[in-house]
């Protein structure tokens, strides 16, 4: 099914007689009517669609979603451009199907709307098939500014006519009003409207090397993760992308794992005041979070439970919502308050004024300070987890959690200075302790809210149906908490093993 | 969901190919990815998509799945609208499935991997009872039958019915009707009330249908406003809604 499709931007005004005359002898060229287009380019806030080099497009009311070579994998009839899509909310079928795959839970929201004059043309053999389109394209960006955008020629290959590609190309490489564009129009039109075409990225990736001094390093790396936070906190105050929220919230809980890691790399007394302060920024997004994924997997939990039982947690999702609602608010006053502000402004400040040229050995080179505390919270985790037994209470598996969170980041940040092949073992049997630890939790949040709840729902009239089905949801999320109490044991030898703690000790020495 | 169709009858001369040729057209147009597989050795569909009849390998090597189908599609002038070509040697596929194993479930197995690409998949068969045609029953999710408005039109019917597997939708309608005539008128009513389950779009008898040929073009291309043109819109409505 490979069609592929090849852009040229056009550099003077290139006539229909023009192209023809490219293409004579071996085609003609058959035109068809000037129509007037529209598009408007979607993808998620991370721009995952683009980083797997596919593109979702609304147009001549249906929506495309095209891979690329510039071929359509799914479309949709829906009549207006909406301001998002989520993949979830939309009727079953191909697009969905595919757009789940990729999106997941993340919206696509509308990132540039583009007016096209399109004239589409055929590329004819000698016995009148057509074997290319072409299509020349004069964009603008719709909106005030109307600003305009490079005009295109689009070369679209037929299935089962390569060959005829491939001379139109070597045909259209000759016409010198036409280069081979680098950039396509959605990415244009979305640098335009001052979105970045890839998404914006949440990850570190913060390079330096193993001499670097700590506090360079220490700047570094917090300087990347508050501009990650400062990027996603206006999606968190919108509550349109529950990812936003969380991305927020690992680059904070990230933080504060540098905070401790790299403790010596900060003066003592901010530093302290930043540590309660992260602590708080943390803690008032904490609710929000906890109902998202909640919300999130509402669905899935409900369908564990018979027919007549699963409409008993309508009233339950409505309660789950409003109480949602609540807790956003207080998290967008919190968030939107001074004491936030101050603290977000102060610790930017704080990581300006480090010291990061080389000779300043405040607090040594990085690779010492960090082998260390990695050395550490392996043996403080290994001594912990060791601990633990039948009899012990949640909050020991909680703990637990919040250490291999600290790993987990440490191994993230620094993982340019460590050989990967040394690291992999320990942070795969790492990540399946930690998605272990997190059901395990997650599932004692949820039957407590259930539990939380139920005077509420008592009161309500249709309250006694609701109560019974929430009855039977925490019976499966404690059965689901008890699956993962029992799988504990399993992971965590594999991740303490004795392997394991020689390498810890050889790579982090 | 991909939705298999094929336009059937046991009689030739029907409306067979016409109706594949536009129906498919009008899928694509709707936004559906599309595939008309022509089946008819004859290759109507193929000439008037413009497109050459030829599959290499033959019927034999495609029933017999040594050649992957995708390679033989071709894109027709219609956006989103390919197309499997007939082959000559397809006047063969009889013997080809015969010599196959669980022969009637092939054609089903050749399509499996074709799914994945296309909403719709129409196969144009040739007009006869024989193994391809029980092989395209198997295979499709529902028979568009077209039927000339004549006195044996409901014998007709009762002898697809008596062949086709027993959860198969038959989509009948009428083709090539001339309400001029007093006989089709009759036998137009007389098949509504004894088959009150028949599509309600009749496809006139039309000169533009007989043009098709010459001008290798489907009717919204040279003769959108004609009546056939509006028939077919019609029936595509309708089937659409019988499929949902």
């Amino acid at each position: 099914m490979g069609k592929e499709t090849v852009q040229y931007e056009v550099s003077r005004d290139l006539s229909f007689s023009d192209l023809a005359r490219a293409l004579a002898p071996s085609f003609g060229l058959l035109a068809e009517v000037e129509e007037p287009g529209e598009r408007v380019f979607y993808d998620t806030f991370d721009g995952r669609l683009h980083r797997a080099g596919m593109w979702l497009v609304h147009g001549d009311g249906r929506f495309a979603l095209g891979n690329g070579d510039g071929s359509e994998v799914a479309g949709l009839e829906w009549p207006k451009a909406p301001r998002e899509v989520l993949a979830a909310a939309l009727p079953g079928g191909r697009l969905r199907e595919a757009l789940v795959a990729l999106t997941d839970v993340r919206p696509a929201a509308r990132l540039a709307h583009v007016r096209v004059r399109q004239r589409s043309l055929r590329v004819l053999d000698q016995r009148r098939k057509t074997v290319v389109r072409l299509r020349l394209e004069q964009p603008v960006l719709a909106g005030p500014t109307n600003a305009e955008l490079t005009p295109r020629l689009v070369a679209a290959g037929i299935t089962g006519y390569d060959k005829a590609l491939k001379e139109v190309r070597r045909l259209l490489a000759l016409e010198p009003a036409l280069t081979e564009a680098n950039v396509s129009l959605q990415d244009e039109a979305v640098a335009l409207c001052g979105h970045a075409p890839g998404g914006v990225s949440s990850n570190v990736d913060v390079t330096f090397r193993a001499d670097d001094p700590a506090t360079l390093v220490a700047a570094k790396i917090g300087q990347r993760l508050l501009e990650v936070i400062e990027l996603n906190l206006p999606g968190a105050l919108a509550g349109r992308d529950s990812e936003c929220l969380h991305d927020a919230r690992v680059a904070i809980r990230r933080t504060r794992a540098l905070q401790r890691a790299l403790r010596d790399s900060f003066p003592a007394e901010p530093l302290r005041q930043f540590r309660a302060e992260f602590r708080w920024l943390q803690q008032v997004t904490g609710a929000s979070r906890d109902l998202d994924v909640y919300l999130l997997e509402f669905e899935a939990f409900r369908s564990t439970l018979p027919g007549r039982q699963q409409e008993g947690l309508e009233r339950l999702l409505e309660l789950l919502g409003e109480r949602r609602a609540r807790e956003r608010r207080r998290m967008a006053r919190a968030l939107r308050s001074s004491r936030a502000q101050d603290a977000l402004g102060g610790w930017a400040e704080l990581l300006g004024d480090l010291p990061t040229t080389h000779g300043t050995e405040a607090a040594g080179p990085v690779s010492e300070v960090v082998g260390a505390r990695i050395r550490r919270v392996f043996r403080t985790m290994v001594a912990a987890g060791g601990g633990i037994d039948d009899a012990s209470a949640p909050t020991a598996l909680h703990d637990l959690r919040k250490q291999g969170k600290e790993l987990r980041y440490l191994l993230e940040f620094f993982t340019s200075l460590y050989p990967a092949e040394a690291i992999k073992p320990i942070v795969r049997t790492l990540k399946a302790l930690q998605d272990t630890l997190g059901r395990f939790q997650d599932r004692q949040i949820q039957a407590e809210l259930v539990h939380s709840l139920g005077e509420e729902v008592r009161s309500l009239p249709d309250g006694a149906c609701a109560l019974m089905a929430m009855g039977q949801l925490v019976e499966r999320l404690d059965d689901q908490q008890a699956q993962a109490r029992a799988e504990f044991g399993a992971r965590f030898a594999e991740f303490a093993s004795s392997r394991h703690h020689a390498l810890v000790h050889e790579v982090f020495a | 969901m991909t939705h298999v169709l094929a336009t059937y009858n046991i009689k030739g001369g029907v409306g067979k190919t016409s109706a594949a040729v536009n129906l498919a057209y009008l899928a694509a147009s709707d936004g559906a990815r599309t595939l008309l597989w022509d089946l008819d050795p004859q290759g109507a569909s193929t000439y008037l998509l413009r497109i050459k009849p030829k599959v290499k390998g033959g019927a034999r090597k495609l029933v017999h799945g040594r050649t992957d189908a995708a390679r033989h599609i071709k894109g027709t002038d219609y956006e989103r609208l390919d197309l499997l070509p007939a082959d000559f040697s397809y006047r063969h596929m009889d013997l080809a499935l015969d010599a196959t194993k669980r022969p009637t479930r092939r054609l089903s197995r050749v399509l499996g991997p074709l799914r994945v690409d296309y909403d719709y998949i129409i196969l144009d068969c040739p007009p006869s009872i024989s193994l391809v045609s029980e092989s395209v029953f198997r295979a499709a999710d529902a028979l568009l039958i077209p039927l000339i408005p004549a006195t044996l039109s409901a014998r007709t019917v009762e002898q697809i019915e008596r062949v086709v597997e027993k959860d198969a939708r038959l989509l009948t309608f009428f083709s090539m009707a001339d309400g001029r005539k007093r006989m089709h008128r009759e036998v137009m009513q007389d098949m509504a009330s004894q088959y009150p389950e028949m599509l309600h779009t009749a496809v006139p008898f039309a000169a533009d249908v007989e043009r098709m040929g010459a001008h290798r073009m489907v009717l919204e291309e040279f003769s959108p406003r004609g009546r056939a043109a509006k028939a077919y819109r019609q029936l595509w409505q309708e089937v659409r809604e019988r499929l949902n």
